[in-house]
């Protein structure tokens, strides 16, 4: 029965109570382990197993009310996260939606005699271009009345494919519409049109009494032949007359180029104007802000992590789906097998109670609880560190406060980098001095800092010195909404009112050397002017010239350094390394995203080849260690002979060494014939993974396809 | 950093030695043949150092043996980084395998083949199960995945056939309502349409099945059935069985899988077999999947219905013999067969030795030696084998019908009919036919 189903293309699967594979299934299950970090064994709930339930961690001994907590904060936290994120990326391509459809508006009016065209320049990623056209699909049918149509080469390899789709997608949207209609229009005096006839649309747009308007869109139209491309345009502009056809091509390259692959007459008949979309680097840039960084984020994704996701995203074409995919790859692993994660939930929600002794074990065994109990006792506090080590109670209240500290380092943490953002003196982009601040913290120190701003501090004129102390007063009064960070006046009046009052002092300061006929300088930004060349007698001397500095000077000189010092005040904020509990927020670890991501099946399939004892674990293949042995399996064996042989492999040779090694004078004894039924399943699997081919360069030969 | 650098010296002085190589390739040959067991010994212990990070299996095998080529031994072959191999391997001339050919080897038959499978026992048949329980582990997690709009593809070295079935068998009974469609790649037949009608007997029927001519059919176009699918509102799960098998390599079949995994009520998890699968998808095809991959090698035997082991066999070794089962199952097909299919297979035969005869000695195989359709139906009128087309077709169709005669249009359009043996099988049928 079971054995039917597999001989059968597609079926749809019931399993019946007495299913053999069933039963086995269940019997295995609960004797093993699983691979995830420190989880284990997923026990069937009774009964009622919900869907895609969490399965308790703590080698199942946590309570369902602690896995209940994670699945629920799980559930909260992401659909939050992917909202703001969908909101950045459609707003990103919001301008270059309203130019597109004022361009095609615009265009309906003017008669031109010529198709209407908008290149679109989206770079090279295709995988991203999915959410600009459909953009373009919704909103272009809503401000125009236009059907749209969108073409992809791989849909329209030739001229007939291609008219196809564009008569099918332009009518099928009608039939949704108007269902009755469905059969009727393609039909006109008992004549069926053929589904690659123009007339049939034109024939149907009448019906439809509408614009007779159609939008088609190429979306990746370097791959699109160029004959196929100019015979389209040619189509569409002698059919110009009845249906009013209007062009949108993506282009990845750019309109030269794809301008030289048309024939110049075609070229003629465009008339068209260019688009450009948001780069992907900044719309990364504004994702990271919004969903990695910004305050709505409940799990920190670590440093390195951060770094290897955003490095991936500029050195191969991953595209930003790619960089969402992880992200919440990072969520669902942080969640599923982090038993702690549970202390992310908010007030309220996390008690004694809820915390198992389990819980309270697994904070003890943390990295950062032993650098919290040291410097516990580094600092003399032997009280604390004995109760944090032994008293259960006590350790529950500290950790229950952390909550609470870890809110006030984000927001530390995010206010000095917005700070730093606004002073518009770092030229590093966001990304980079968000991973810097987590992993290095935050420091304007010129010599040993992570962010050295200090030179560029003292360098300032008066007249960017004031615009800069607005600037900072500005962020600490608006916050950031892209951060989701709220103005915080009210926490920093004491330096909002320094800043005010600098900036008071140095205006001052301006006026009053303007009236004296002076430049306002500091003795930092006079340096420039020390060194005085003068020929004198054809003799050039230099002379050190202590550059004279007025009161006012003096003054300016003495507001600089107290607006360092004010800033190195506030840009302050630790490595989150060092925050007691950061296990339980921060997720660090590369190893899942990239086995799951960026997988390497080669390796993958190489070494279970060559080492299979690293996935058996049997006995009797441990001596090979790598090596060849007559007890691995077939076709471990066959790919080890394999190695050895040169691009063309003689059956014959290979069977002959194969026989020597598990035939009857061997240790493992097969007789020829059985040998042989090995060899061919051996040999067909090896052919079956594209290891070999035939060849027709001698008999019994095969020939190799594989080199790495 | 230094490893790399050490290699690239001495894959340059090895480039230095490989000149003499082809020379003295029989000396080469001996000492290499010497050299091999202590290299083997000193790729062990490269390898144990690497096998302490049991998480990362990083290293290809071609690369750990190049740490080997710091002892400079006069074997270029096995020390070159996989590129350099390659140019190696393939230079003209190099080719030094012996001429022994298996014709003294009697090839194994499929009823052979099953019997003495039957009694074999693998000796690693506890181990694979074991490994098979370690997957079955992964299931919840592998759930949750697909929940969240993943899509999941298990990939790895053996036959992951049952690990998916147990999936559905979880998967099912986790929420007995779910809709689970399983299709099976490796299955040579599969097509489209196939997919599709399955797919679509797992969704109640259409509201207005009334309304619709031949478009309004869910399972005649994929677009049809997307639509069928968003307004019925079914949460379908799709496993499939070898997505990178031959029959579902067709570009226009991974996007209708794409287009299919990118539904918001589907879910998709698949097992994949060969190591280049990830060459089936581009940047576009791989974000609508949104695939995570999980290495499932669970060195499980493939079975008859994945994996036609002597088929496979016997075509890589040129000997076509699908299905029939050489020269023998001709006979036996001929033999079922009326007094004048027989002439006419008879005919054919001389006919196509004939031609290979003028062609010269190709020993590859009939495949290539085709004969004129329209020729043959000639002969056979004047021979008195049949007396019109349609009777000519008529027992052409049951040649096709038993895979014994294979039919082609060459470029300009004309029928040629050709057969899928050897010279010298053709020459015994020759013999059994006339005699």
């Amino acid at each position: 029965m079971a054995e039917n189903e597999f001989r059968r293309a597609a079926f749809i699967f019931n399993s019946a109570p007495g299913d053999i594979p069933g039963q086995n299934a269940t019997a295995a299950r609960p004797a093993k382990r699983r691979k995830l970090a420190k989880s284990d064994v997923p026990r069937p709930q009774d009964g009622s197993a919900i869907e895609s339930a969490f399965p308790p961690l703590f080698n199942g001994a946590e309570s369902p009310e602690a896995v209940k907590l994670r699945k629920e904060l799980f559930d909260t936290a992401w659909p939050v996260l992917e909202g703001r994120i969908q909101h950045v990326l459609r707003d990103a391509n919001q301008t270059t939606l309203d130019e597109v459809t004022a361009f095609l508006q615009q265009a309906a009016g003017e008669d031109t005699g010529k198709i209407t065209a908008g290149f679109i320049i989206t770079g090279p990623n295709i995988a991203s271009q999915d959410l600009l056209f459909e953009q373009l699909a919704e909103r272009v049918c809503a401000a125009t009345q236009a059907r749209f149509v969108r073409l992809r080469a791989s849909e329209a390899p030739n001229l007939k494919a291609a008219l196809k789709k564009i008569i099918r997608d332009a009518t099928a949207k009608g039939v949704d519409q108007e269902e009755e209609e469905g059969g009727v229009e393609l039909t006109q005096g008992g004549r069926k049109y053929l589904d690659y006839d123009l007339e049939s649309l034109h024939v149907f747009l009448n019906q439809q009494q509408q614009a007779r308007r159609v939008v088609v869109a190429f979306q990746d139209s370097e791959a699109f032949e160029s004959g196929l491309l100019t015979d389209l345009i040619t189509l569409f502009h002698s059919w110009r007359g009845r249906i009013h056809f209007d062009v949108l091509f993506g282009v990845a390259t750019s309109v030269e180029l794809f301008q030289a692959r048309l024939l110049k007459s075609t070229a003629r008949q465009l008339h068209g104007a260019q688009f450009d979309v948001v780069q992907a680097n900044s719309v990364l840039e504004s994702v990271v802000k919004s969903a990695v960084a910004g305050s709505h984020a409940a799990l920190r994704i670590g440093p390195s992590l951060l770094r290897s996701l955003v490095e991936r995203q500029q050195e191969q074409v991953a595209g930003i789906q790619a960089f969402i995919s992880s992200l919440k790859y990072a969520y669902m692993c942080h969640f599923y097998a982090n038993p702690l994660s549970v202390l992310l939930a908010g007030d309220g929600r996390l008690d004694r109670e809820a915390l198992q002794p389990e819980h309270i074990e697994a904070v003890r065994t943390l990295e950062s609880f032993k650098t919290q109990a040291e410097a516990a006792i580094e600092a003399r506090q032997l009280n604390h560190a004995q109760s944090l080590i032994e008293d259960d109670d006590y350790l529950v209240t500290q950790v229950l406060e952390q909550g609470q500290k870890r809110q006030e380092y984000l927001q530390q943490l995010l206010r000095s980098l917005h700070l730093v953002l606004s002073t518009g003196l770092s030229p590093t982009p966001f990304t980079e001095l968000y991973t810097l601040a987590l992993s290095s913290g935050i420091s304007i120190d010129q010599a040993s800092g992570t962010i050295p701003l200090e030179d560029a501090v003292k360098r300032l004129g008066p007249e960017e010195f004031s615009s800069l102390i607005g600037r900072l007063l500005g962020a600490v009064q608006y916050g950031s909404p892209e951060l989701g960070l709220e103005g915080w006046e009210t926490d920093a009046e004491e330096l909002a009112g320094s800043l005010t009052d600098l900036r008071d002092e140095v205006e001052g300061l301006i006026e009053r050397s303007k009236a004296n006929g002076t430049a306002l300088k500091s003795k930092y930004s006079a340096q420039s002017r020390v060194m005085r060349t003068t020929v004198v007698a054809q003799k050039v001397q230099l002379s050190q010239d202590t550059a004279t500095l007025t009161e006012e000077d003096k003054a300016f000189t003495q507001a600089v350094d107290a607006l360092l010092a004010l800033l190195s005040q506030a840009l302050h904020c630790d490595p989150v390394d060092n925050f007691f509990l950061h296990e339980a927020w921060v997720f660090d670890f590369k190893s899942p995203y990239r086995d799951v991501f960026v997988p390497r099946p080669g390796a993958t399939f190489g070494r279970a080849l060559s080492r299979p004892h690293d996935y058996l674990a049997c006995a009797c293949c441990a001596k090979a260690n790598g090596g060849m042995a007559s007890t691995l399996p077939t076709t471990a064996i066959l790919y080890h002979l394999y190695l050895e042989r040169g691009a063309l492999i003689n059956v014959a040779d290979l069977w002959s060494a194969y026989y020597a090694l598990v035939g009857d004078e061997s240790d493992v004894g097969l007789d020829e014939r059985s040998a042989l039924a090995c060899f061919y399943r051996g040999l067909a699997e090896l052919r079956m993974m594209g290891f070999v081919k035939q060849s027709k360069k001698k008999a019994d030969h095969i020939a190799k396809l594989k080199w790495l | 950093m230094a490893r790399r650098k050490a290699t690239t010296e001495a894959s340059v002085s090895h480039g230095a030695i490989s000149d003499d190589e082809v020379e003295e390739g029989a000396i080469a040959r001996e000492i290499y043949e010497s050299s091999e067991d202590d290299e083997v010994e000193v790729d062990g212990q490269a390898d144990q150092e690497e096998g302490q990070e049991p998480a990362t299996p990083s290293k290809t095998p071609g690369r750990k043996r190049r740490i080997a080529a710091r002892k400079k031994s006069p074997t270029p072959p096995r020390d070159l980084p996989p590129h350099e191999q390659y140019f190696y391997q393939n230079k003209p001339g190099l080719t030094k395998t012996s001429n022994n050919t298996l014709s003294s080897l009697d090839l194994l038959t499929h009823d052979e083949y099953f019997s003495i499978l039957r009694q074999l026992k693998d000796p690693h048949a506890p181990d694979v199960k074991f490994l098979e329980s370690l997957h079955a582990e992964s299931f919840p997690q592998w759930a949750f995945e697909l929940s969240q709009g993943f899509s999941t593809c298990l990939y790895g070295y053996g036959s992951k056939r049952r690990l998916l079935h147990n999936f559905a068998t979880h998967l099912s009974s986790q929420s007995p309502d779910r809709k689970i469609a399983i299709i099976n790649g490796y299955v040579r037949t599969l097509t489209t349409r196939d997919i599709l009608t399955t797919l679509t007997s797992a969704l109640p029927a259409p509201l207005s099945s009334t309304s619709g001519g031949g478009s309004a059919n869910p399972s005649a176009t994929p677009q049809a059935f997307l639509a069928h699918l968003s307004s019925t509102n079914t949460p379908l799960t799709v496993l499939i069985n070898s997505i990178d098998a031959p029959p579902l390599r067709k570009p226009a079949l991974q996007s209708l899988l794409s287009h299919l995994a990118a539904h918001p009520q589907v879910r998709l998890a698949c097992t994949a077999d060969s190591p280049d699968f990830p060459l089936l998808w581009d940047a576009g095809l791989r974000a609508s999947f949104n695939f995570l991959f999980h290495d499932c090698t669970t060195f499980a035997p493939f079975a008859a219905c994945e994996l036609e082991v002597v088929d496979e066999v016997h075509e890589l070794l040129g000997r076509k013999a699908r299905r029939v089962g050489g020269k023998e199952g001709v006979a036996f097909v001929l033999r079922s067969l009326p007094e004048n299919a027989r002439a006419l297979f008879r005919l054919l035969v001389g006919e196509v030795l004939v031609a290979m005869e003028e062609q010269g000695d190709n020993s590859s195989g009939g495949e290539e030696v085709a004969v004129e359709y329209r020729m043959v139906y000639n002969k056979a009128v004047e021979e008195f084998i049949c007396s019109s087309e349609m009777a000519f077709r008529t027992l052409l169709k049951e040649f096709h019908d038993h895979q014994i005669i294979t039919s082609h249009k060459d470029s300009i359009g004309t029928e040629l009919l050709s057969l899928p043996f050897r010279k010298e099988e053709l020459e015994s049928i020759l013999e059994e036919l006339v005699s």
